[in-house]
This record gives C-alpha cells, sequence and structure tokens, in this order.
C-alpha cells in the first residue's frame, strides 16, 4: 500500500518538475498552477504513505535508507512549498526539486528492510529524529540559497549578465532565505543532537560517544555553528559565508547518509538492529 | 469584411516626412469624421505619433479603398501624396489584423517593449469611437489588439529589462538589494549624468539621497529637488558608510573613493553590500574596489554591457511575442470569417426553409387525407432533406473562414443558392 502511494507520489513530482523547466526558462513571473497542482498532489499521496508506514510501525519511518530519503524528500517538497508560497522564487523548483524527485526515486526502488522492533519507539526518540530532519530541511535550504547567492554573485561581479542573472533572484532574497533558514536550522539540530544524548545515555551501552554518526553529526554541528554565528556579526557575508555553507552541505549528507553505512546501531540498517 | 490600412513609421520614412504627415490630437476628432463620411468606408481609425502615422479602415465589400485613402490624406494635409510614395507602406486584409496586433503589442516599435504605444493606441481609437468612426469589425479587432497587447506583456519578458543607461543601474540595484524602499543612495558630483541616474535610483523606490559636491550650492540645490540631504564635500567619508547605492560622476582626474577606504566602510557596515555607479570619465572608483566580496563597481561601460545583453534578451522574448500574435491572429481571422458567414448561413436556411414550405403548402390539398402522424412525418421528412442539403455548403461556409478564398466561395454559394447580397 506504502509503496502504491510512493510511486504516485513519484510520478507526480516528475509531472510537476517538467512543468516547472519551461517557467524558468522562459523568465516567467511565477510557477504555472499546473506544476503547483501536480506537485502539490505528490505531496499528499506522499503524506498518505508516510501516514500509512507509521501506522503499521508505531514510530516514524525512518530508520532505513528507503524510509529516511522518503521522509527526507516530504519535508524537502513542504519545505519547497512553504517558501515558494512566501516568496514566489522561481528558480528555486530548479534548484530543490530534482532532488526530491532523485530521492524519492531511490526510496521507492529500495527493497523492505524495515523494522518492526519496538526498541525503535519511544518519545525521546520521536523527537530526536524530527528534529534533526528538520534541521536536515533547513540545512537543504541553506544550501540552495547559497548555490544561487553564489551563482548571481558572480554574474553580477563579471558584469556580464548571463542567464542566471535574468533568473535568478536579487542577492538581497538569496541571503534572506540563508540566513533565515540558518537561523531555523541550528535550532532543530541542536534539539536533535540533545535528544539523541538523553535516548542514547538511557539504551545504549558503552562508549556510545564514539559511534561514528554521532562524531559526524558534532562536525557538522560545528560547522553550522561558525555559519550561524558569523552570519549574524555579519563578519563573515556573502560569498564567504557561502563557500562554507556548500561545505557544511557536504558534511550534512555525510552524516546523513554515508556515516550511516558505518555505524551500527545508529545506521540504516536496521536489520542489524540496535545493540544492546 | 475589407481592411486596409496606410501608414509611415520610423523605418520607411525620415522625420521630416513623419511630421509633414502627422495629424495632432485636437485634429483627430475631425479628421475621422472627415475619413469615415466618405463613400465607400464604413469605419476608421487614425493612430498619430513622433514614430508613426497610420490610417486603417473597413471599407464596404468590393470597395478598392486605397484611392479613399490617399485621397483623404492628400485633401487633409493639402499636398500631394506623390511625392510621399516611396515612403508609404500598405496593408490589406489579415495583414491590417497582424500589423495592428504587432503594434499593440509593442513588437513594430523603435524599441521593442516600450510601454508607451498602448497607451496612444488606446487614446486614437476612443477618439475614434467617440467620433463615430468605429462601431463593427475593425473596433472589435482593435480592442483585441489591447487584449493580445496584455498578453503579449504578461507572458513574455519583452518590455521588463532595462535598456538605457539610468535605468540599467536602476535594475542593478535591484538585483543587489531587492526592493529598494529604505535604501540610501550617495550622489557625489551633483551634475546632469548624475540628475537623471539618480531620478531613476528614486523613481525606483530608493528613500533618501545624500549630495555632495565641490561646490556646495550644488549640492545644497540637487538635494532640496530631491528632498534628500546636503553633504558638505570634505566630511565625504565620515558619511559615506551609510550609503548602499554610491552615483559618482565628478570630473576629478583621481579616484575619489579607494580600495581601502571601501574595505573600512564595509567593516562599518557589517559587511552589508555596496553598489557603485561610476559614470565619471575619469573614472571616480577604483575598479579595484569590485574585487572586495559585497561591493560592486560598475562603470559606464559595463551598464552599456548590460543594456546590450538587456537588448538582446528583448529580442529573444520578442521571438516569443510573435508566435503569441500570429496564434491570436489566427483566432481573430477565424471569428471574423465565421462572423462575416453567420448571415449567409442564416439567408440560406431561410430560402431553403421557405422554398419546403411553400412546396407543402402548394400540395395541401392532396396531402388534407393524411393522419396527424403522417403530416409530422412528412414534416420531418422535407426538414431531414433541406438539413442535408444545406449540410454542405454551411459546413464548406465555416471551415473554409479565414482562408484567402473564402470570399470567393461566399459569392459562389450566394449565388448558386439565389440568396441576393
Amino acid at each position: 500500500m506504502f509503496s502504491v502511494f510512493l510511486w504516485l507520489a513519484l510520478i507526480l513530482y516528475a509531472l510537476g518538475i517538467l512543468r516547472t523547466v519551461p517557467s524558468v526558462i522562459r523568465r516567467r513571473p511565477a510557477l504555472s498552477p499546473g506544476a503547483l497542482v501536480a506537485l502539490g498532489l505528490g505531496l499528499l499521496a506522499h503524506a498518505v504513505a508516510i501516514a500509512i508506514e507509521t501506522a503499521e510501525l508505531h514510530r516514524l519511518p525512518v530508520i532505513d535508507v528507503r524510509s529516511a530519503l522518503s521522509f527526507f524528500s516530504f519535508l524537502v517538497t513542504a519545505a519547497f512549498f512553504f517558501v515558494y508560497l512566501r516568496y514566489r522564487v522561481v528558480a528555486l523548483g530548479l534548484f530543490m526539486l530534482p532532488l526530491v524527485f532523485v530521492f524519492t526515486l531511490i526510496s521507492a526502488v529500495q527493497p523492505e528492510r524495515t523494522s518492526a522492533d519496538p526498541a525503535f519507539r519511544g518519545g525521546w526518540l520521536l523527537v530526536h529524529i524530527a528534529s534533526v530532519f528538520l534541521g536536515y530541511t533547513a540545512f537543504l535550504l541553506t544550501f540552495v540559497a547559497a548555490v544561487m547567492y553564489l551563482f548571481q554573485e558572480r554574474e553580477l561581479k563579471s558584469k556580464k549578465p548571463r542567464s542566471f542573472y535574468y533568473r535568478l533572484p536579487s542577492l538581497e532574497l538569496c541571503d534572506e532565505l540563508y540566513s533565515r533558514s540558518l537561523m531555523a536550522g541550528l535550532p532543530f539540530l541542536t534539539l536533535g543532537i540533545l535528544t539523541g544524548f538523553v535516548r542514547a545515555s538511557r539504551t545504549w551501552e558503552g562508549p556510545w560517544e564514539l559511534d561514528p554518526k554521532i562524531l559526524a553529526s558534532m562536525v557538522t554541528w560545528v560547522i553550522y555553528l561558525v555559519l550561524f554565528s558569523t552570519r549574524l556579526s555579519g563578519l563573515w557575508r556573502g560569498r564567504r559565508s557561502a563557500y562554507v555553507a556548500v561545505f557544511g552541505f557536504a558534511a550534512m549528507m555525510v552524516t546523513f547518509l554515508g556515516v550511516s553505512f558505518l555505524s551500527g546501531p545508529h545506521g540504516l540498517k536496521p536489520e542489524l538492529g540496535p545493540r544492546p | 469584411m475589407n481592411f486596409l490600412l496606410l501608414g509611415v513609421n520610423h523605418r520607411t520614412a525620415p522625420v521630416e516626412v513623419r511630421e509633414r504627415m502627422n495629424i495632432a490630437e485636437s485634429d483627430l476628432g475631425l479628421a475621422v469624421s472627415d475619413l469615415v463620411h466618405r463613400a465607400g468606408i464604413l469605419e476608421g481609425m487614425i493612430l498619430s505619433t513622433c514614430n508613426r502615422v497610420e490610417v486603417v479602415v473597413n471599407a464596404q465589400d468590393q470597395v478598392d479603398a486605397q484611392p479613399i485613402l490617399r485621397g483623404f490624406l492628400a485633401d487633409f494635409h493639402h499636398c500631394d501624396l506623390s511625392a510621399y510614395e516611396k515612403y508609404l507602406y500598405w496593408h490589406r486584409q489579415h495583414e491590417v489584423v497582424h500589423h495592428l496586433f504587432r503594434v499593440a503589442s509593442s513588437l513594430d516599435s523603435m524599441l521593442v517593449g516600450e510601454p508607451q504605444i498602448l497607451g496612444q493606441m488606446k487614446r486614437a481609437h476612443a477618439i475614434a469611437r467617440e467620433a463615430g468612426g468605429l462601431d463593427g469589425l475593425l473596433d472589435e479587432v482593435l480592442m483585441h489588439a489591447f487584449t493580445v497587447a496584455k498578453r503579449v506583456r504578461n507572458e513574455t519578458a519583452i518590455g521588463s529589462a532595462a535598456v538605457s543607461v539610468s535605468y540599467a543601474a536602476a535594475e542593478l540595484a535591484k538585483k543587489i538589494f531587492g526592493p529598494l524602499a529604505g535604501k540610501t543612495v550617495f550622489v557625489i558630483g551633483a551634475g546632469k549624468m548624475s540628475e537623471l541616474a539618480a531620478k531613476h535610483l528614486m523613481r525606483s523606490g530608493v528613500s533618501s539621497i545624500l549630495v555632495t559636491n565641490r561646490t556646495h550650492e550644488r549640492a545644497v540645490e540637487l538635494a532640496r529637488a530631491f528632498h534628500g540631504t546636503a553633504i558638505p564635500y570634505r566630511e565625504l567619508l565620515d558619511h559615506l558608510a551609510k550609503a548602499d547605492i554610491v552615483l559618482s560622476s565628478t570630473s576629478a582626474p583621481h579616484f575619489v573613493v579607494t580600495k581601502e577606504q571601501v574595505e573600512k566602510l564595509l567593516a562599518a557596515r557589517r559587511h552589508r553590500p555596496m553598489f557603485f555607479v561610476d559614470i565619471a570619465v575619469p573614472r571616480d572608483i577604483d575598479p579595484a574596489v569590485n574585487e572586495l566580496d559585497n561591493a560592486f563597481v560598475y562603470d559606464i561601460d559595463d551598464l552599456e554591457q548590460v543594456v546590450d545583453a538587456n537588448k538582446k534578451q528583448r529580442e529573444r522574448e520578442a521571438v516569443w511575442a510573435e508566435e503569441i500574435v500570429q496564434q491570436e491572429v489566427q483566432k481573430m481571422m477565424k471569428r471574423l470569417a465565421t462572423r462575416e458567414v453567420a448571415p449567409t448561413i442564416r439567408a440560406l436556411e431561410d430560402r431553403l426553409n421557405r422554398i419546403r414550405e411553400l412546396e407543402l403548402e402548394r400540395h395541401r390539398g392532396r396531402l388534407n387525407t393524411l393522419t396527424p402522424e403522417q403530416r409530422e412525418a412528412l414534416d420531418a421528412l422535407t426538414k431531414g432533406i433541406v438539413n442535408k442539403i444545406l449540410h454542405g455548403p454551411i459546413t464548406e461556409l465555416k471551415s473554409g473562414a479565414g482562408g484567402p478564398e473564402h470570399g470567393h466561395l461566399v459569392r459562389l454559394i450566394r449565388r448558386m443558392f439565389g440568396v441576393g447580397d
């Protein structure tokens, strides 16, 4: 059942993306209603898919590769709508949606390999997971804003307006998206890490502090803390900050996906089960 | 439908000829009145701007309106038109519709995408209507031209990129700062050029303006004109950090603002960006400032480059716009032709139904022995015959609508079925 809705979401996302492309190329002031409807319905289908699994497992479906990617791309699409409806940046679709599609696709083709083990349930865990994913989503926005900023800035500096100049929003708007998503992301990630510590200290034995994923997420957290504080104080602004944000995003993806394949109890291989 | 258009524009005629042909707005109403009162003319409109003078009419069918239009212009301007033959252009039938749509969408303008022509056309349309010159097909075409112009403006970016140096500066400022409300511009050197550029920036939403000049009086003058503040020249650097946009055009032979100074300014502004527009020759702003993060420097050549790039963008958008116009012309022609054949179709139906009724009447004597059902059946039978006979010609009339042979077809069918003109 879950698969049906996920595939439906995938097809609708694809349709939506295809309808987005001409709006960006033709410099239209807004996305076509057709694109928005397709994406909206896709989001709905995606939400249903996740709701079904949540009901079956009595927890958020995020502990294996498939569910994690699916949940993440769902949040990213929701964030896209939120930001687009507020700021009307047409180019945003071009930057965010292909990622959504790829992640949803990977998720849809993965075999089911999740675990119904009740060890994966619990209040702290729920908060931990939700916060971390919301943080990741916000930082994805930061990354997208940074990339748009860098493209636009380069064209403005070169004084030769080319295709991006006409289609990307102003530096100011990119910067606003950048700093706001940064301000949203860090608290979420912090909450996520702290609740994670609480959960780990309660249920794990041994030196859980040395778990690869936890270490990686600390590194990521420090990078984003630096970005947050330098942007807030105005010490770093513009290109320098954006470059570090790109680097920070790489760290985030490593933490999210890369390390997961190394980390036993924390990783995306629930069939290994949580080590007591 | 018998459209004809006569005109001169900036491409076909020099300004002296256009001046000669120009019809002042105050005379426009009378001119249109004169035009449509001429025998053979049903509707007319005159458009007269600094770049074009055009007279368009909808004449009676079969009437050659060319000599009529020539006569009108010659009479109005008290001149012999033969001297101006080589400057005139003519459009007929669907070309007129195409031309009107293009002109309204600013595709025929000297500067493609300019917004004035639509307003000018609307005014000419209103005046012609008031003078009683527009009450039929031509009026419909013109109303639709305005809709098409709106569609072109909405669906293409034809009018949006700046094509003058001052507009380009304002556009760049918006690309850096977003909306300019709340931003401050600092004008260094209160000359004519900076006044113009400052005006565009203010019009684009800049809220406050600071002005400085070697001769303080000039700064005060300019500041007053823009409701801004004049700063004494020696205090320039003290206040420069307040500026988001710096507009510089002094006659100083050296740099007025250096890289080291801007570094300090940016630090004081917590690295909020600064945009320098340097329209001075020799340049006022050290170009090395552009190397700094969050500082953007554009000199006069750079601005010209942006204008060139924008012009190319407009041309690209114009291609889309022409496609839209083509689509709309086809739609309009179909609509007009269908409108034209409606009376013919009605006349055909009336004629054949009359024949049917007359024949039924004639044979009534022999038919009064029929039962009501049989009479009904006979009714339906004769109606069926009439409809099936009509089906062929009606389909031809409707499907050929808009094609070049269509006028002949209509006349032929009317002749064949004995339907008068």
